[in-house]
């Protein structure tokens, strides 16, 4: 298996949250390799992937956040027209519900990475690697 | 074995206690006619004179004391003994208006400790107990009842005051403190902190709790005895009656025993004023019947509750009033629906949330707003934005279902609304701003 685990915090939607987080991470010397924020009316929900997970969380919970880890995919694919299209329609095909994705703050000129989180990770992984996708490992992220 | 401060008293046979009251009540209605104006003036305005009371089935004759009166009165108006006689005053928060000053004489001290010695005694407190009072010191009532029942106990008394937890805390620990009494806010916040700072209950020796001066709900008296692994007991009072101690909880933690030799209860109707019978929710009326200083008749509490007869395991004789449901002036009326934030409470603390919210109620196009902010459960958290949204729903849905209309709910962070040392500030009602 090469699930990446993906760190979730509850933040108000009021000014200055997702920045008191950040500050934890610059303190703690953690890299941010992805980052989205879903935000609703009442408060957002930070969701990441760092190069020293159980840092992070463990830093996270101490300052009283509400956090949670969980798995998500990681692929890597060619920068071109068509490639997500062609990942989305292998777990179309395979019947795997997609929650939410977002990228890698990713620097490479040839390729691209996104965070996908679906319910049944096992099917997906498998569909993707069958589909000859590129998964990433937290090594592999660590490394980036 | 059920242990008494005072047998004869707290188990005293109906005949006895009523002959008692009945005695008390006639000399006090003398005092109160011939040393203050103003409370002569309401019983020659309805027409009784002090020979009119025989005893307590002539109590109904008297005129009612209000809130109000206390305002019109400040500070003198009501008081019953030379300023030379008094040894103290306390007073009242004041948050709903001008303040309330109370006087004791120091038989009124006495009495007033007393009371707090039989709710000392009642929670399990003997000599060889240490008690910690975090109640606040100082006008208020709480930490000086507190403390004064302690040391007629003959108890170890820490007179800590509110508020520097993490000194209470290790004051617990080090000088093994056996009963705390606080508010149940700040015990509940003393609970919070004792879990995050990393420490059991079992490494503590408390086994009880003396909580008040606040509503609380039976759910929040769950989880405080669980967090800090004691038996929590609820104790009532007012400023304006002496302070804590009026009635207090025994080992059956089934309502609060008044002292009925000191301060006589009765409900009434708050519309019409009428005495209801036992067992029928209203209006709490105390009547002082050995206070010297500053002795109220009929005093309008705004506490609505219940009272009881009935047998008691613990052996007490004195009448029970149960857990006040709400204060008639804590009762928001919100689209006609009458609301008490204990409802509220009561849904959070079953579904398996903090009892720290917060109510914010507001009009809107002359509609009633009520938006209701609970801290959410870390354990309840999900990546995902459906399934919060989904907890904020259902929780709607549960305080829906118990108070009949909508309420918004707004998950917000764990430990983001402000914990309370003293009693703590549960409603804004912006509405009131607008008149």
């Amino acid at each position: 298996m090469s699930n990446v685990r993906q760190i979730s915090v509850f933040v108000d939607n009021k000014p200055n949250q997702l920045a008191g987080v950040m500050k934890m991470i610059k303190e703690c010397r953690i890299n941010v390799r992805a980052l989205s924020l879903a935000d609703t009316s009442d408060f957002g929900i930070v969701r990441m992937i760092v190069n020293d997970t159980d840092k992070t969380v463990e830093k996270l919970k101490a300052a009283s956040y509400a956090v949670t880890v969980t798995e998500v995919v990681a692929i890597s694919i060619p920068d071109s027209p068509g490639q997500l299209s062609r990942v989305l329609d292998i777990l179309g095909a395979k019947n795997v519900n997609l929650e939410y994705l977002y990228t890698f703050l990713g620097k490479s000129d040839r390729s691209v990475s996104f965070v996908i989180r679906v319910d049944d990770i096992a099917n997906a992984s498998e569909a993707l690697t069958d589909g000859g996708i590129i998964q990433l490992t937290e090594n592999d992220i660590a490394e980036m | 074995m059920e242990k008494y401060w005072n047998k004869e008293i707290e188990c005293a046979s109906r005949e006895d206690m009523k002959k008692l009251q009945d005695e008390r009540l006639v000399k006090q209605v003398k005092h109160v006619y011939d040393n203050v104006k103003y409370y002569r003036d309401l019983m020659d305005k309805k027409g009784v004179k002090p020979e009119d009371i025989k005893g307590t089935e002539d109590l109904h004759k008297l005129p009612f004391l209000s809130k109000a009166d206390l305002r019109d009165a400040y500070p003198y108006g009501l008081l019953a003994k030379p300023l030379s006689e008094c040894v103290r005053i306390h007073s009242t928060s004041g948050t709903t208006g001008k303040r309330v000053v109370a006087f004791y004489t120091q038989n009124d001290v006495d009495m007033w400790n007393d009371c707090c010695a039989r709710a000392i005694t009642a929670a399990g407190g003997t000599n060889e107990d240490v008690v910690q009072v975090a109640y606040g010191y100082g006008l208020f009532t709480g930490g000086m009842g507190l403390h004064g029942g302690s040391h007629k106990v003959g108890s170890l008394t820490l007179p800590m005051s509110s508020g520097n937890t993490e000194r209470q805390i290790q004051f617990m620990q080090d000088l093994g403190a056996t009963i705390l009494c606080c508010t149940p806010s700040y015990a509940a916040y003393i609970g919070e902190t004792i879990y995050d700072m990393g420490i059991s209950p079992d490494d503590l020796k408390l086994k009880a709790g003396i909580f008040g001066a606040e509503p609380w709900t039976e759910e929040m008296r769950r989880s405080i005895e669980k967090s800090l692994g004691i038996k929590a007991f609820d104790i009532y009072g007012l400023t304006e009656s002496s302070g804590p101690g009026v009635a207090f909880e025994c080992s059956e933690q089934t309502g609060m025993h008044i002292n009925e030799d000191n301060f006589i209860p009765e409900i009434i109707d708050p519309e019409t004023g009428e005495v209801l019978p036992e067992g029928t929710v209203g209006e709490l009326v105390f009547t002082s019947i050995t206070k010297e200083a500053f002795p109220l008749l009929r005093y309008r509490t705004r506490d609505l509750c219940v009272l009881s007869r009935k047998k008691c395991s613990c052996g007490r004789t004195l009448i029970k009033m149960a857990k006040p449901m709400g204060r008639s002036d804590d009762m928001m009326i919100i689209r006609g629906v009458n609301v008490f934030p204990s409802q509220i409470e009561t849904v959070l603390i079953e579904q398996g949330y903090s009892p720290n919210y917060l109510i914010e109620v507001d009009r809107v196009n002359n509609t009633d707003t009520l938006d209701i902010s609970v801290e959410m459960n870390p354990e309840q958290f999900s990546d995902k934005v459906k399934d919060m949204q989904k907890q904020e729903r259902d929780l709607a849905v549960a305080i829906k279902t118990m108070l009949g209309i909508n309420p918004k709910v707004h998950l917000v962070s764990p430990k983001s609304i402000t914990r309370s040392e003293g009693k703590a500030v549960r409603v804004i009602d912006r509405r009131k701003l607008h008149d």
